[in-house]
This record gives structure tokens, C-alpha cells and sequence, in this order.
């Protein structure tokens, strides 16, 4: 390695060899398909959804794994106001201009080689009808990743400003192609609105990379300093806490739980906010409403990556830290912590939500056509029923959003970096496999039919599962003395206690003729969460005691 | 005889190819300063995250104040008090958030010596730990792992890259510990100045071996040459020096 260019290349491909094999290795395996198996201009009638999990899923895929790989997006903190250059690279003997183009460059070729390969490779003949164009969308790919390289290593003024300008940026870049598009600009139009993006991207990291290389961070904080001082006026616990359980849950509320209220307070606003908007539409009505109850479970789920994270600025940002593992409590004490936390925060979020949804109802004068959906109901199932059936959807709404906080704690307490990134992947790859399959099943009466009438059977096996399980993790309880006999106890109680509870009242509320009582209870035990929850002490106590 | 704080016994540990501990034997009696010395990379840290319970021991024994430090972390770490090299404390709480929250563990924390000692150490408790130097960090953490008064003191590498006024601190924490009957301090470190100055007991470790362990004076006086007495600097290099020849 004699130059600057030489070594941040061999970096790029010495740490990220294993990502750059499977990306090379889809692709051959694209060719051998196209080269071996296809015939010249064979057609392969692939439908939308295979397309899109043979093509669509991986391409993408790649496209953010060389986002995040070229920008040196893996090594820093996204939000902060330094530049995400890695540091380390400013004292080598090499020029801003040098530091910002290699990675540049050698980010450009690699997404230009992505839509080659997908031109070359993906778009099978059966898809010739569509008029792919072959150049555009590689410097379209190139743009976008020297933008996202130039702001990513920009210093900013303000926490958060990166990821806000950033997205802008990029959107706007999208929506100037998406109306192009629109217009049927042709190809070389196309490349006249996207060719000076790389250059300017360039002159803008090179900026970006020489101020950070200065240790030149603007800062604007002083600006807000005023608002923040606020708080100190605010009156301050200053008592000491009841017991090391009450400190471990402050703990942890203030580390995430006040993540999910303020997700869920930004985002239902909007959502409400078409209530206003579509006053006179039932349908958009019933849709907005069904977004807002979804929200915060799907908000949950992105918060729960920090409420398993024990770790977030530390070198090891999965491990435990000495701070938090030396606390002499059990390891059943800061699983219990979390657990408690994650309750307030769901309860935090439902709060809002239950607050702010009558007053948009009342505001917007939509309230009426909810009464009206309500008292349909009460017709149909009658006042009790009609009642019970409201309050277990919300209760359901509610449980599923502290299910979402908590249900993956087992995997990010391990502490163990490829089990958090193996989850992940398996997740979307579990994803990618299940959505075509889910449409293939409804879509195809035959298949839907075998699908229901196995139903119990598919539940039964899905129920030995969890149940083999839940007894392997409380036997392992049990023999380590985690959890004390009377904890134990009292969990199989209160979980048992849940499924009856369920299990009678979907057993009230459904007729007997449609679902099968079996199948109900069958379908209570899998609802209530057992195994993944209880699994979380062990995955603790293995990171914790390494 | 005197009881023994610590007792490690043919403790090994590997992390895949490379050994970090290997066969360790370690008996620490109550109420001595007991130094840890070692290169970096020696297996220091390794041995006190196994005293803590940090790390599970693969092979052999260990039991602090009798117990288990993996089955019974809280009988154990209830009653140590630990700096750890790392300066890991939550960069968003308050210095006061941080000693009300460290107080809620302990049932022997003092109030009033926690508010002697943050006085002492011009810790403001309005400000946030991330906005603290690394040198008030370290006081910071020395402050929570002596305000309960613990009966064993485990410093890991306390020093490191602070200047001499934290290093002076930090020293004082250690004497001033023992000042009071019956407790126990292990310090690790590689400036064996600091470690000459407090220590009773000294321990030298390499390459995951203990290489010498015995009382400083007894040392000292072993290493007696020509009627001069030779620095602990002289005697390490001498033994750890051996001991990476002969792995060589």
C-alpha cells in the first residue's frame, strides 16, 4: 500500500469483505442462473412478488449496506453535531480533497456496479416489456450516496440537524427525479439533472472534511440555552430512593422510556390532522383512526432496540457496562426494572393518545360517525358484548405495544453483537419470505383453504413449541436460582390466569359455530407472552457474568 | 490466621486462541493494600472482572469475602467498592442524580460523607457527568464507590491518563480507606511509583501468570544488590522482562 487511495480501499475491503462476498455471491449466482439455465431471451414469467423478493429485497438491501458503508455510517453517532469522519483518519499524511473523493469514488463505482449488475443480471427477459433505462439510475445511486457522504460528514451546529437536512436533501433530490419521471424525461435529460450532483457533493465534503479535520464544530446551543435553564427551575427529586428497585426503574425511564410518549406525541398530530381534512369521509376516518391505535406499537418496536441496549456510548455497545453490572442487585432486579419502565412508557404513550383522540374526534366534528360505528355495534352484539369487545381491542392495542418494548430483550441482553445483528437479519429475511407467501396463501382460494382447515394443527404444533420452550428457560430458572421458587410460582399463576381470562372472553364474544373453542384457546396461549419474556434473565445473566 | 478477602485458585481464562489467565492462585488477607502490576495486555483487568463477577471463571476457583461472585453477585458487590478504568458512568445524569442514584444500593452509604467528599472534590451537583473533565469523572466514580464505606476497595487502573492532582485524589482515597480497621484495597496500575507509595502487598502479573507476589518490603529486601535497594521499577522489569523472554 504506497497511497491514501491504496489504503482506504484495502480498509473498505478488509472490514467489509463479508458483506462485499454476498453481494458478489448474489450476483453470481444471478449469472449462473441467466448463463446456465436461460436460453437467449428465454422468458421467466416471474410474478410481483417473487420479483420482489428475488430482486427488489436484496438490491435494496445493498444499496443501504453501501449507504451506510461508503459514508462511514457504521462508526459514529448519526445525531451528533461532529462530523461522522472517522477522527483517526485525520492525521494521516493526506489532503481533505484526498480524505473526502477516495471514499467518494470508490462509493460511486460500487453503486454504479449495483444497478449494472441489476440491469445486466436481475431485469429477467420477462420484463423487457418495461423500458429500463441503463445509465441514470447508476449516477442516481452514485448522487445519492455522495450527498448522503457529504452531509453525513459534516459538522453541525445542532444535535440531530444531520439526520434532519439530510433526509430533506435526499427527498428533495428523489422528488425532483419522481417529477422528471412524470414529465417522460428522456435519458439524456435525466443525466443532465443528475450529473452536476456528484461534483458538488465532492466540493461539499471536501468542505465538510477539511472543517472537521480543524476540529471546526459550529454550535448553536447557547441559542437554546434559555429553555433548557427552565428545568433547573422546575422543582428536582432530591429524596433518596425507596429501594435499589425504585432506582434501577428511574433508571431506566430516563434512559428510554420517555422515547415512546414523545415518538407517539410527534406523530399523531399529523395523523389526526387528517380527521380535519377528510371530516365528511368514513372510510379515511376509520383508516386514520386505525393508524393512530397502530402507532404506538409500531413506534414500539423501533424504540426497543434501546431498552435491550445497556450500552450505547460505550466501546462494547452491546456488552454491560461496569456501572450498570456491578449494581449489587439480582439479575432478575434490572430485567424486573425494565419491564416496569417499558409499562410506563406504553402507558405514557396510550395516555396521549387516548387524550388527543376525543378532542380531534369533538374538534373536527368526526365525533358523530364514530358514535354511529358504536351504536352498530351495540345492535349487532349487544351493549355488553359491544363494550367488552372495545375494551379488549384497546387492552390488546395496549399489551401489544409493551409486548413490542420488551418481547426482543432476550436477544439485545446477551450482549453478544452477532446475535443482535443475526436476529435482524433472520428477521428480515423472515419478512422477505413470509409477506409473498402471506399474499400467495390469501390470494389463492385452494391454498386458503388448506391453510384454515390445518389452522389447529399449525397452532398446536406453534403451542408445543412455545411450551417446550417455556419449560427448557424455567427449568434453567429454576437451577440457577434466578428467579426464587415463589417468583416462579406466581408467574405461572399470573400467565395461566391471562390465558383463561383471554381464552373467556373471545370464547363470549366469538360464536362457537364460526371459531372452535379449542382453536380459541390454542390462540390465547400463543397471545400471552411466555417464552421470549422468560428468557430474558438467562440472555442477562450471560452478559453479565461472561 | 488472618481471613482472606479474596481467594483465587487455579484460575484460568482464554479468549479463543489466547490465554489471558493461566493457572492464577491469589490469596489477599483482610486489611492491606494489595498492588497489581503488570504490562498492558497482562491479564490485570481480567482478574478483577472475575473478582466482581464480570467474568465467569472457565477453569478454577474463585470466592470473595467467601462468596461466589457469579452466584451471589449481590452478597458480594454490596460490599466493594469499584473504580473501573473505563469511566463508564451515564454521561447524562447529575452528579447529585448519580450519588442519589448509587445511594438506593447501599444501605451503609453516608449522606454526609458523600457531601464531604464532592465538596472535596469541587464536583458541582448540577453538572451533567458528560460535561466533567475525565480527571472530575474519576472523582466522580471515586466518590460513589467510597461513600458506603466498602470493606474491599478495587481500583482498576484508576490512574490512567490523569494528571497528578486526580492521581493525589485517588491516592488519598486509598489511605484514607485503610485508615479504617479491617479494610482492604486492591489497586491495579502500571505506574508502580503510585503503587510503591500505598502498597503493602504487591503482585506482579504477566502474560497471564503471576510472576512474583509477595509483601513490598520482602521484595525489596530480596532484591537487596551490593547493600542498595532496587526501585519496584527495576525488580518489574526484571521479572516481567524474564517471564516475556522466556514465553519469547
Amino acid at each position: 500500500m504506497r497511497s491514501p487511495a491504496a489504503a482506504i480501499a484495502w480498509e473498505f475491503r478488509h472490514r467489509h469483505r463479508w458483506g462485499l462476498m454476498a453481494v458478489v455471491g448474489y450476483f453470481l449466482i444471478l449469472a449462473a442462473i441467466r448463463i446456465v439455465f436461460l436460453a437467449p431471451g428465454q422468458r421467466v414469467d416471474l410474478d410481483v412478488q417473487s420479483f420482489a423478493l428475488l430482486v427488489v429485497v436484496p438490491i435494496t438491501s445493498t444499496f443501504v449496506y453501501f449507504l451506510a458503508v461508503f459514508s462511514y455510517g457504521l462508526d459514529g453517532d448519526l445525531a451528533a453535531r461532529q462530523s461522522m469522519y472517522p477522527a483517526r483518519m485525520f492525521t494521516r499524511p493526506a489532503t481533505a480533497g484526498a480524505l473526502a473523493g477516495w471514499p467518494m469514488l470508490y462509493g460511486a463505482v460500487a453503486m454504479a456496479l449495483l444497478w449494472m449488475g441489476t440491469r445486466l443480471l436481475g431485469i429477467w427477459p420477462s420484463d423487457s416489456k418495461y423500458e429500463v433505462p441503463m445509465v441514470w439510475p447508476a449516477l442516481l445511486a452514485a448522487s445519492l450516496l455522495a450527498w448522503t457522504q457529504a452531509l453525513t460528514w459534516m459538522p453541525y451546529p445542532l444535535r440531530g440537524l444531520r439526520v434532519t437536512i439530510t433526509v430533506l436533501w435526499l427527498a428533495a433530490i428523489d422528488a425532483i427525479v419522481m417529477i422528471a419521471l412524470e414529465l417522460k424525461a428522456s435519458e439524456p435529460v435525466m443525466l443532465a439533472i443528475l450529473a452536476p450532483h456528484v461534483p458538488l457533493a465532492y466540493f461539499t465534503a471536501r468542505f465538510a472534511v477539511g472543517r472537521a479535520r480543524r476540529g471546526d464544530v459550529p454550535d448553536w446551543r447557547g441559542v437554546f440555552a434559555p429553555f433548557g435553564s427552565i428545568t433547573n427551575v422546575l422543582p428536582r427529586q432530591r429524596a433518596r430512593f425507596r429501594s435499589p428497585a425504585a432506582a434501577l426503574a428511574w433508571l431506566e425511564w430516563r434512559r428510554y422510556g420517555r422515547s415512546l410518549p414523545a415518538m407517539v406525541a410527534i406523530v399523531i398530530p399529523f395523523e389526526l390532522a387528517l380527521l380535519f381534512l377528510f371530516r365528511s369521509t368514513p372510510v379515511i376516518i376509520f383508516e386514520t383512526l386505525m393508524c393512530v391505535l397502530l402507532t404506538p406499537p409500531f413506534m414500539a418496536a423501533f424504540v426497543a432496540a434501546t431498552v435491550s441496549e445497556s450500552n450505547s456510548h460505550g466501546r462494547d455497545s452491546y456488552g454491560l457496562t461496569p456501572f450498570l453490572a456491578t449494581r449489587p442487585v439480582t439479575s432478575a432486579s434490572l430485567i424486573a426494572a425494565k419491564l416496569k419502565a417499558a409499562m410506563w412508557s406504553t402507558l405514557a404513550a396510550w395516555a396521549l393518545v387516548l387524550v388527543a383522540t376525543p378532542i380531534a374526534l369533538m374538534l373536527s366534528g368526526t365525533s358523530s360517525v364514530v358514535s354511529d360505528w358504536v351504536r352498530q355495534l351495540i345492535e349487532i352484539a349487544g351493549r355488553p358484548r359491544a363494550i367488552t369487545m372495545l375494551l379488549l381491542l384497546l387492552a390488546m392495542f395496549v399489551a401489544s405495544t409493551w409486548k413490542q418494548l420488551v418481547q426482543s430483550l432476550y436477544i439485545g441482553l446477551t450482549g453478544r453483537e452477532w446475535a443482535v445483528k443475526a436476529s435482524v437479519f433472520v428477521a428480515l429475511f423472515f419478512i422477505a419470505i413470509m409477506l409473498p407467501l402471506g399474499h400467495w396463501t390469501v390470494t389463492n382460494r385452494r391454498v386458503l383453504a388448506v391453510v384454515l382447515t390445518s389452522f389447529p394443527w399449525i397452532a398446536a404444533l406453534l403451542v408445543c413449541v412455545k411450551l417446550s420452550a417455556s419449560a427448557w428457560i424455567v427449568a434453567r430458572l429454576y437451577d440457577t436460582r434466578l428467579l426464587s421458587d415463589r417468583a416462579l410460582i406466581l408467574g405461572a399463576v399470573c400467565w395461566t390466569s391471562a390465558v383463561l381470562v383471554l381464552y373467556g372472553l373471545l370464547a363470549w364474544l366469538l360464536p362457537a359455530l364460526l371459531f372452535r373453542r379449542y382453536s380459541l384457546a390454542l390462540v390465547a396461549i400463543l397471545t400471552i407472552p411466555l417464552a421470549r419474556l422468560s428468557a430474558a434473565p438467562l440472555a442477562l445473566v450471560w452478559n453479565r457474568h461472561r | 490466621m488472618t481471613e482472606s478477602v479474596i481467594t483465587i485458585s487455579e484460575l484460568t481464562r482464554r479468549f479463543g486462541a489466547r490465554t489471558a489467565l493461566d493457572s492464577v492462585s491469589l490469596s489477599l488477607p483482610r486489611g492491606a493494600v494489595y498492588g497489581l502490576v503488570g504490562t498492558n495486555g497482562a491479564g490485570k483487568t481480567t482478574l478483577i472482572r472475575h473478582i466482581l463477577g464480570l467474568l465467569r471463571a472457565e477453569s478454577g476457583l474463585v470466592r470473595v469475602f467467601g462468596l461466589d461472585p457469579v452466584a451471589d453477585p449481590v452478597g458480594v458487590l454490596s460490599r466493594i467498592g469499584y473504580l473501573s478504568e473505563e469511566n463508564d458512568l451515564p454521561g447524562w445524569m447529575r452528579v447529585e442524580e448519580l450519588i442519589r442514584y448509587s445511594a438506593a444500593f447501599y444501605p451503609a452509604w453516608d449522606d454526609g460523607y458523600a457531601e464531604e467528599l464532592r465538596r472535596m472534590f469541587a464536583l458541582d451537583p448540577a453538572a451533567k457527568i458528560k460535561s466533567l473533565s475525565k480527571g472530575q469523572k474519576a472523582r466522580a466514580g471515586l466518590l460513589i464507590a467510597l461513600a458506603y464505606r466498602p470493606e474491599l476497595l478495587v481500583l482498576d487502573e484508576p490512574s490512567s491518563g490523569l494528571d497528578p492532582i486526580v492521581r493525589r485524589d485517588i491516592l488519598g482515597a486509598v489511605i484514607r480507606t485503610i485508615a479504617d480497621e479491617g479494610r482492604t484495597v486492591l489497586f491495579s496500575s502500571h505506574l508502580l511509583e503510585e503503587v510503591e507509595q500505598v502498597a503493602d502487598h504487591v503482585t506482579m502479573i504477566s502474560h497471564g501468570r503471576i510472576v512474583l507476589s509477595a509483601p513490598l518490603n520482602e521484595i525489596k529486601e530480596s532484591h537487596r544488590a551490593g547493600g542498595r535497594v532496587p526501585s519496584l521499577d527495576e525488580i518489574f522489569v526484571a521479572h516481567v522482562g524474564a517471564a516475556a523472554a522466556s514465553d519469547g
